[in-house]
């Protein structure tokens, strides 16, 4: 197990140090000289030199890679339109998209998976038909116009949630005060619909495939209780590709909500991407790439490590 | 020969004549529609631009005119056939997942919503009551009214026009896009899967490195430093939406150990031989069924992208941009929302549909 971990973490680092390989290849490709665009308009040729010299942007690219990579890591690395470290401005941010993926995530699993086992039990039903349409619609949807049309219905005609933004927040996390708990609804609804929808699907296609099975017979002939056959028998082998897109997706959330956390004015990472992207601001977009690159590697690697203590017969070593 | 006759009057008719009432229909709506369009644009002046003088209506008007003699003409060759094959039937692989395509409900309801948009999209000047830029100025922010059935927006424009002409943003990039992920995803994968070995783990890191990005993440990453056009969304979403090339790979994997292929190997067939003539027609089924479904990804995350700023930008008519522009008033004027979000919607569930359906048709192995 031990080693296994360890080669894990060094497979994840190895992929990390290729995305950011990846991240600066492609912008340095991009059009424009960018100390051209720092010095402005009117600057002399003089300006932009010293400007190319000052940011280390006249050095062979693997050197320039080197300090970025220095920089970064060391936290010295700052923004260039909001003008402070990267550091505590990511810092920032993150909680509340950390509070928003988390209830995204439990929104979805407890929704999408007694819906696909519903759906896969009463197969052929009406209640399978309603559950598979709906989650059909459910994918096609999209997020930031089902935020828009929940806004509307519950924030414009009934006026029961608030619109936009955070709400107040406590000790930095808003599901902790009422007034951000009701902010937090509409953001984790919209993030959570899709997934919803997809999961619920999943769930419901793994059920099929395991319901089926002999050892469900036994089970049954057994005289279990049919509630215990279909949760602790069939429900824990169909769970494993259920729990693959779960965790991926936390990495998912976690690194760049960027339609939903733009719709609703959630200030989370993701919205600091917009904006970052926005404003062309390189220093933080490179390191907000990386951080959700970060966080869906690292939910990969997790994931891993769960299948080990639900399904014993995937053995490590 | 009585079918015939009625099948060069009224395609479809010659195949309900016979019985054969579901391609009879499927032909007959499909003519009614295309005729319904000539009579439209006749009558609006626009056919070939005659009247109108425009000659951005000369091409739909081409393709109007392709499309009613390809019906006949179809729908005639197709009764041919029928007529011939009365009594004994043979059954192929694709005419078997055809027939029972056209036996699934969701199939016919995802073909529907997909021939819908096509339509709007090819005949967009001749269904669209505006020009989809012309302001109103008299008009401006307007409920749905009998001369704006769907309102207008912020600059008078009229909402149903843009997003007829919406459709052909939405469907064209899309299937642009498409296109790319199909050849290229497709090419990854057939040699991944065909060659194994070094080639196989090569392109599976490189896979892996662009997977663990996310991807919306990664395609607003590029197209917000590389600038955001059309052909730059198209360029971006071809190469990066690689979810294709990993089924391709899977089904390559286990098409390469047919008999037939050890057989033409046998027989001294080249790689390439192989390649073209045995692994890539028998993977076609996971191919055809992936790239319905990434159509309507794409068409998605063009939606967001526009919605976000770095897509396709306003005056062009796009369903993204539509909602950017329909934010700022989601308090005052909440119903300009509502249509450009039901469009994308309902294309793409059309797509999802459709995809479903061909995966139950043609590889049921492909669950999820």
């Amino acid at each position: 197990m031990v080693t296994y971990l360890i080669r894990r973490l060094a497979q994840m680092l190895v992929a990390l140090f290729l995305v950011s390989v990846l991240v600066f290849i492609i912008i340095k490709l991009a059009p424009g000289d960018p100390a051209r665009i720092m010095a402005g308009v009117t600057a002399t040729p003089e300006t932009i030199e010293n400007i190319r010299h000052e940011f280390g942007l006249d050095q062979p690219y693997p050197i320039q890679y080197y300090r970025l990579m220095k920089k970064m890591l060391t936290g010295e690395l700052r923004s260039l339109t909001y003008r402070a470290p990267i550091s505590s401005l990511v810092s920032e941010r993150i909680q509340a998209s950390l509070e928003l993926a988390v209830a995204a995530i439990l929104l979805v699993v407890l929704t999408s998976i007694p819906f696909g086992i519903v759906a896969a039990v009463r197969r052929n039903t009406v209640l399978d038909y309603s559950v598979t349409t709906a989650s059909l619609v459910g994918i096609s949807i999209p997020v930031f116009w089902f935020a828009t049309i929940l806004m509307i219905v519950f924030g414009v005609y009934l006026r029961i949630l608030p619109i936009s933004g955070r709400g107040a927040t406590l000790h930095g996390w808003a599901f902790l005060t009422a007034d951000g708990l009701r902010h937090m609804v509409i953001p984790t609804v919209s993030l959570a619909s899709v997934q919803i929808a997809l999961n619920a699907r999943l769930t419901r296609s793994s059920m099929l495939e395991v319901l089926n099975a002999d050892y469900l017979r036994t089970a049954r002939a057994k005289g279990l209780k049919e509630r215990i056959v279909i949760l602790r028998h069939a429900f824990r082998n169909a769970l494993i590709p259920v729990l693959t897109n779960v965790g991926i997706q936390i990495g998912g959330f976690l690194g760049g909500a960027i339609l939903t956390e733009t719709v609703t004015a959630w200030p989370g990472v993701g919205r600091l991407m917009f904006e970052a992207i926005s404003r062309r601001d390189e220093p933080l977009v490179i390191v907000l790439t990386l951080l959700a690159a970060t966080a869906s590697i690292m939910s990969y690697v997790i994931v891993d490590i769960v299948y080990a203590f639900i399904d014993p017969r995937i053995a490590y070593d | 020969m009585s079918a015939y006759y009625l099948s060069a009057l009224w395609p479809g008719a010659g195949h309900l004549h016979v019985r054969q009432s579901k391609t009879g229909i499927a032909f007959a709506v499909s003519w009614l529609i295309h005729i319904v369009i000539l009579a439209l644009a006749c009558t609006r002046g626009m056919l070939f631009g005659i009247q109108s003088g425009d000659p951005l209506h000369l091409l739909p008007s081409v393709l109007l005119w392709s499309a009613l003699a390809l019906l006949w003409v179809g729908a005639l060759i197709s009764l041919g056939r029928r007529m011939a094959k009365r009594g004994h039937s043979t059954r192929t692989y694709w005419s078997h997942a055809f027939s029972k395509f056209g036996r699934d409900k969701k199939g016919i309801v995802g073909i529907s919503l997909v021939g819908v948009a096509l339509i709007l999209a090819l005949y967009s000047p001749f269904l669209s009551p505006y020009d989809p830029t012309a302001m109103d100025l008299d008009n401006l922010l307007e409920g749905p009214t009998w001369t704006h059935p769907f309102g207008t927006d912020d600059y008078g424009q009229d909402i149903l026009s843009r997003i007829v002409y919406g459709a052909r943003i939405a469907l064209g990039i899309g299937a642009c896009a498409t296109l790319i992920n199909m050849l290229w995803g497709g090419f990854l994968g057939v040699i991944a899967g065909f060659y194994r070995g070094v080639v196989d783990s090569a392109v599976m890191r490189f896979l892996e490195v662009i997977n663990s990005i996310p991807y919306l993440v990664l395609v607003i990453f590029v197209v917000g430093t590389f600038g955001s056009s059309p052909q730059m969304l198209v360029i971006t979403l071809g190469l990066f939406g690689l979810y294709p090339a990993r089924i391709i790979r899977s089904k390559v994997l286990s098409v390469r150990e047919g008999e037939y292929v050890t057989a033409a190997r046998a027989l001294g067939a080249k790689n390439s031989y192989i390649i073209f003539r045995h692994i890539i027609p028998n993977s076609m089924a996971p191919l055809l069924v992936v790239t319905t479904m990434q159509i309507g990804i794409n068409i998605i995350m063009i939606a967001g992208l526009s919605f976000l700023g770095f897509g396709v930008r306003p005056p062009t008519p796009s369903w993204g941009a539509m909602l950017q522009a329909a934010q700022q008033y989601t308090v005052s004027h909440p119903t300009l929302a509502i249509f450009p979000g039901l469009a994308i919607m309902l294309t793409v569930l059309g797509f999802n549909l459709l995809g479903d359906s061909l995966r139950d048709a043609l590889d049921p192995s492909l669950s999820m």
